[in-house]
């Protein structure tokens, strides 16, 4: 994922995308990066207003193609 | 009749039950406050109803033991009319696990609930066209200060399972 | 029939573009301190100074109440009172209801109804009843789940995630809902690693009201001595207990404004549980010590123990007692200590060993309900970490020269 602002959800790497299904996370979503925790900790989305934590190794899994 | 309270985590379900049943319990504005299911009684259209307040999910594939439980309380009240609550201004994800429910075959019951904050922020959500391409009753909710409530205390009746099949010939053409 | 997942979205998208317009999203003001709480470089100084600000209220308005009122109360109208008015036909009784006739305090006399009602509602009841307000305003408004995303980092090391910091900051109100809450951890590993992290180092409410009471200038260094035995001992946990930690994954919400009703709903129903269970419980756990006493069986208890205790743990015999009573309530075992005569460092030993000692019947209870292995397997560790880490604090004193 790149560790920009702003970008849309363009795939979802294998059994990710059932896990984030039910939070809303899925292909074709616009995804704002809210913030990255220091040393390899956390990060947090936001999807249609809804705010989500994943692991950082989790977000690595999310393509997103960024806006700018 | 059996009511299941179902919905993701921090909708408040808790709150509905609490205005179903008088049944008080408590809410925390963070995920899995109830992870316990509790159960009350109500009367709706002059018959006994059991409420059953669900821990939170976001699917039916479950991601924790509070999780596990949900599923296994919606799996073991196989006759249950479920309420889905759902956050109205998040109500994508909130549709992802109503009809998880529906495929399922339980009649369900959409709830908009937080209704108000969803006015508040601008959305606009055609309940009636809504509730005519899922073949659902959809209630608007804002469990916290009650309205709603009874509108959804008097449409379980009119819960019936439905096929996805049907949903999807309704909800017009591909994206 | 069921959908795969791609199905069920693409159907979602059919559905909402008919009847859902969202509106243009504004960003509120509770957005906006969303991203500040939750971003590291301001998020991590609002963690400190929640916390200093948590305790600073939390002393001061239990002091307020405890010293400028309760102590004045029970040591100069309730204990005189008691002392001279109930029959002292049975020795025994008196010994176990008023306790020492020639005591001038409450924490001294050790009876029923001088020493345990003192505690219970002189101390603990104002230290509990700001305790869960505040915690109840903070997980109302929605912080937690914030504080969870800052802490993951440190929580890996321990095999936990970040939202383990619930379970963690519940069990200092009470470790009984803190145990109920674990379950909200995914996997078998990480609910064991918690819970045998909260039954061993985490104090209760009630705990940190009487120590606020009894020994307020080294309560500080038994808080670190804890905090340092929480992530050892769940470091160590973490590479020896098979199976994987999993990686965080969660729903944080948005703030929102408290309901006062629901705020005053469960303050209420944690102070019933106070009033009907917690004060029997103190009650009943000086009975049973006095009984002991009486019988001889603690004099017995100290004798035997008494190598282990002043050889390797560096405190006088007399501890045993409380620890005793720490099986019922923790609280009671500390307002024990607190008369037995010893150095500050031996006081900061024994406090340190009651709370990681045998955790208290109620969490007991709970345990058991979440499974009778994992039980089994914290009391384990427990026995390990007690005999272990009190010998390290006694070391860590000899090596600072003050034990």
């Amino acid at each position: 994922m790149e560790y920009d602002d702003k970008g849309s959800v363009k795939d979802i790497e294998g059994d990710l995308r059932n896990r984030l299904a039910g939070m809303g996370i899925r292909k074709g979503k616009t995804i704002r990066m809210i913030t990255r925790q220091p040393i390899k900790g956390p990060v947090v989305v936001e999807v249609d207003g809804a705010s989500t934590s994943l692991d950082l190794e989790m977000a690595k899994k999310i393509l997103v193609e960024t806006d700018r | 009749m059996k009511v299941l309270l179902m919905g993701h985590p921090n909708v408040g379900k808790s709150v509905v039950f609490n205005r179903f049943t008088g049944v008080d319990v408590i809410t925390s504005n963070y995920p899995g406050t109830t992870v316990e299911y509790s159960e009350g009684s109500m009367r709706a259209e002059g018959e006994e109803v059991t409420v059953i307040d669900v821990p939170g999910t976001f699917s039916l594939e479950p991601k924790d033991k509070a999780e596990e439980v949900a599923v296994e309380m919606l799996e073991k009240e196989k006759n249950a009319v479920v309420i889905s609550v759902v956050d109205a201004s998040k109500i994508e994800r909130g549709l992802y696990l109503t009809l998880e429910i529906i495929e399922r075959g339980y009649p369900v019951v959409l709830a908009l609930n937080m209704w108000d904050m969803a006015k508040h922020k601008g959305f606009n959500i055609d309940v009636n066209r809504l509730s005519e391409i899922l073949g659902v009753p959809v209630v608007p909710t804002t469990a916290v200060s009650g309205e709603g409530i009874n509108k959804l205390a008097s449409v379980l009746k009119r819960a019936r399972p439905i096929e996805v099949e049907t949903i999807s010939g309704r909800a017009g053409g591909r994206v | 029939m069921s959908l795969t997942v791609d199905e069920r979205w693409d159907l979602i998208d059919r559905i909402s573009r008919e009847t859902v317009t969202a509106g243009v999203y504004k960003e509120t003001l509770t957005d906006v301190i969303g991203e500040i709480t939750i971003k590291p470089m301001t998020g991590i100084p609002v963690v400190i100074a929640s916390l200093y600000l948590f305790w600073s209220i939390f002393g001061s308005f239990a002091g307020f109440f405890t010293d400028g009122f309760f102590v004045k109360f029970f040591d100069q109208y309730w204990l005189p009172w008691w002392q001279l008015h109930f029959p002292d036909t049975w020795e025994w009784l008196y010994y176990i209801v008023v306790g020492d006739p020639l005591a001038d305090n409450c924490l001294e006399a050790f009876g029923m109804l001088t020493s345990g009602l003192f505690v219970a509602v002189g101390v603990v009841l104002p230290a509990i009843f700001i305790f869960y307000l505040m915690l109840t305003l903070l997980e109302d408004v929605g912080y937690l789940p914030r504080l969870a995303v800052l802490v993951d980092t440190i929580l890996h090391k321990i095999g936990l995630h970040g939202y383990a910091i619930v379970p963690t900051i519940l069990s200092l109100g009470c470790n009984v809902p803190g145990v109920t809450a674990t379950r909200i951890l995914e996997t078998r590993k990480e609910r064991f690693v918690m819970m045998t992290l909260l039954a061993i180092f985490v104090p209760c409410g009630a705990q940190l009201g009487i120590m606020q009471q009894v020994i307020p200038e080294t309560m500080g260094l038994v808080l670190l001595y804890l905090v340092i035995g929480y992530f050892v001992t769940g470091f160590v946990l973490n590479r020896i207990i098979p199976g994987k930690s999993p990686e965080i994954l969660m729903d944080v919400p948005p703030y929102q404004k408290p309901l006062l009703r629901n705020v005053a709903l469960k303050i209420w129903m944690r102070m019933r549980e106070f009033f009907t269970s917690a004060i029997p419980f103190v009650l009943l756990g000086v009975l049973m010590v006095n009984v002991l006493y009486l019988a001889g069986f603690i004099q017995w208890l100290s004798c035997t123990l008494s190598p282990l205790f002043v050889y390797w743990f560096g405190i006088p015999e007399a501890t045993v007692g409380p620890l005793i009573a720490a099986f019922l309530r923790k609280d009671l075992a500390v307002a024990q200590l607190s008369v037995i005569e010893m150095t500050w460092y031996q006081m900061v030993t024994a406090v340190v060993l009651v709370s990681i000692y045998f955790p208290c019947l109620a969490t007991f209870v709970m345990l058991l309900r979440e499974g009778w292995k994992e039980l089994l397997g914290s009391l384990a560790v427990l026995i390990v970490v007690v005999t272990v880490y009190g010998g390290f604090v006694h070391l860590v004193g000899i090596l600072a020269g003050v034990a």
